[in-house]
């Protein structure tokens, strides 16, 4: 197994009133991409920016690169490069002078780097930074963070307002930081984007980790809700006890059905009537996590 | 091939952190500098009606109350540097100088925590304390640079209205001048690298410039206030009067001390704690 590279144990920290985190443990091993998914407020900044330095923990330690986040932040900032969550950029300046500054201060960034990614994600650099649009500015922080070439990329929150094309080129690039053997941990609360693009996830709740799971394991159970409408009225219990079958709900000529895993129990059993329609879409996370880690204390 | 990126140097000002807070400046520094060069004229363009009405002036004075002479300086209208202290060195200047140096001191930690950007400069490889260390540099030079502008001001556009002054004395009160923004100024710094809060940074600051220039100020006049004023930076800087007699360094180094010791705690008690978000 390849070595750790973000490591913690027992992380906390708290607030008083304010939720932080409480014992996190959890291991990112080189060359992985970890997504930390749950619900905003869950503790994934607070989490990410204990890894910075950014803020102390009251309890528990974090390593990166086997180094101590706190002693050695120095060394880990060099070598690992950040997107922060609630983003705020220099308005001021334009995305050149902004990521020329940057560089100034990590020393070590090819221009060429920098050239090609805001190709990549068609990013206009002569631009104020404060005239551009949110999309724009996540664009101007995702080069930020990948044009060092770290060893591991700390992205929070990362698609936020970018159009579905660019998610894609995002995708590339962190498959790409993945093939040459960096790391990289992304924090979302959307499960889809996390399913696409990670290896392994950690899911957070309330502050603590609920669990880790690899991304196949998620997907097995993925939960979907199958909204059919037929001709006439068909019965629940035509549906009930089917593989996967969660929850059937009737009403009127209309069956809602909550379905774990494949579909296909479910499509099978529905075409034996007459469907005039069918549509898929997912819970809300909030509502997986209730279902899969249970209540409030995530027990 | 990527297309060429629109820059093709970094500017000097964004190769250091220090240096950014003049990129930053880049549009406001020259209305200051203009300012101070607009306002050293008009004065300078209104000396030679004054100086003929100056004696009755000094009369008036004279037999004004004690209090209300601490309050107005005890002004001399019949000589240059009179004038030019009662005009130009006893308030307009300071207040300059403190606006800009407490404004800065205020912004260089607390203003860019509440607005967010600080996590992404400090998760490039820089240690807090040369966040802290580069930004009082910058307020620093910035308060240098508008007294010299205010130096160069007086030299240039003095003599045409035959307002002629001593070069070195005139230069030394801008220094103590450029002082005392910067022991305010870094008061800003700490209170506001303490606690993340710019409006409490500059409230503090403030607060203490204005209770410092009313015992500068009374002190002359009240017993019990006397004692105190070796505490105040207004009354380092302005004790003496270097365009009349000598300097004295001990004023400048105790402005200076205000602001070092004042940087030494910004630094100690923002490597301490948590940075904010938003």
């Amino acid at each position: 197994m390849a070595e750790p590279v973000i490591e913690t144990e027992g992380l906390t920290k708290s607030y008083g009133k304010r939720r932080g985190i409480v014992d996190v443990s959890l291991v990112v091993r080189r060359g992985e991409v970890f997504g930390f998914l749950g619900p905003n407020g869950a503790g994934k900044t607070t989490t990410i920016r204990t890894l910075l330095d950014l803020i102390r923990p009251t309890g528990g330690t974090a390593r990166i690169f086997g180094l101590d986040s706190r002693r050695d932040s120095l060394e880990i900032r060099r070598r690992v490069g950040y997107l922060p969550g609630e983003l705020a950029l220099w308005e001021r300046m334009t995305g050149a002078e902004l990521l020329a500054f940057l560089g100034e201060l990590r020393g070590d960034v090819d221009r060429r780097s920098i050239a090609e990614l805001a190709d990549r994600l068609e990013c206009d650099l002569s631009v104020r930074i404060g005239s551009l649009s949110h999309g724009s500015k996540q664009k101007i922080a995702l080069i930020q963070a990948f044009m060092h070439r770290p060893e591991l990329l700390i992205l929070d929150e990362p698609t936020v307002g970018l159009d579905p094309l660019m998610q894609e080129e995002f995708q590339r690039l962190v498959a790409e930081a993945r093939a040459e053997g960096r790391t990289v941990f992304l924090s979302s609360h959307i499960l889809r984007e996390v399913e696409r693009t990670c290896d392994r996830v950690g899911i957070i709740r309330e502050g603590r980790l609920v669990a880790v799971e690899d991304i196949g394991d998620l997907r097995a159970r993925e939960l979907r809700v199958l909204d059919l409408r037929f001709a006439r009225p068909v019965p629940a219990s035509a549906f009930l006890g089917l593989p996967g079958i969660q929850e059937v709900e009737a009403q009127g000529d209309g069956i809602r059905l909550t379905v774990a895993g494949p579909l296909d129990a479910a499509v099978k059993a529905a075409a034996r009537y007459e469907v005039v329609d069918l549509t898929s879409h997912e819970p809300a996370l909030e509502e997986i996590f209730l279902r899969f880690y249970g209540g409030r204390d995530g027990a | 091939m990527a297309r060429e990126l629109p820059l093709r140097r970094t500017p000097l000002a964004l190769r250091s952190i220090g240096g950014k807070v003049f990129h930053d400046q880049r549009r406001s520094l020259p209305w200051w500098l203009g300012g101070i060069a607009a306002l050293v004229l008009s004065y300078a363009s209104f000396w030679p009606s004054v100086r003929e009405s100056g004696e009755r002036f000094n009369e008036f004075v004279e037999r004004a109350p004690g209090w209300i002479r601490d309050l107005i300086g005890s002004p001399d209208f019949a000589t240059p540097e009179g004038y030019i202290r009662s005009e130009l060195f006893a308030l307009t200047l300071p207040i300059l100088l403190l606006v800009y140096g407490i404004g800065l001191g205020a912004r260089a930690i607390a203003g860019e925590e509440e607005r967010g950007s600080l996590d992404l400069l400090l998760s490039t490889p820089v240690r807090r304390r040369r966040v802290v260390v580069e930004r009082f540099a910058a307020l620093a030079g910035g308060l240098l640079l508008l007294s010299a502008t205010a130096w160069a001001a007086i030299l240039v556009l003095g003599p045409p209205f035959d307002l002629r002054l001593d070069p070195g004395g005139v230069a030394a009160t801008c220094l103590l001048a450029s002082l005392l923004g910067l022991a305010l100024g870094s008061v800003a710094l700490a209170v506001g690298a303490a606690s993340g809060r710019r409006t409490l940074a500059a409230g503090v600051a403030a607060a203490a410039a204005l209770l410092s220039f009313l015992v500068h100020t009374f002190g002359s006049s009240v017993g019990w206030l006397r004692p105190l004023r070796w505490a105040s930076p207004f009354h380092s800087y302005a004790a003496h009067d270097p365009l009349l007699e000598a300097f004295h360094p001990l004023d400048a180094a105790v402005l200076a001390g205000i602001a070092l010791v004042a940087l030494a705690v910004a630094v100690v008690a923002f490597d301490r704690r948590d940075v904010g978000v938003g």
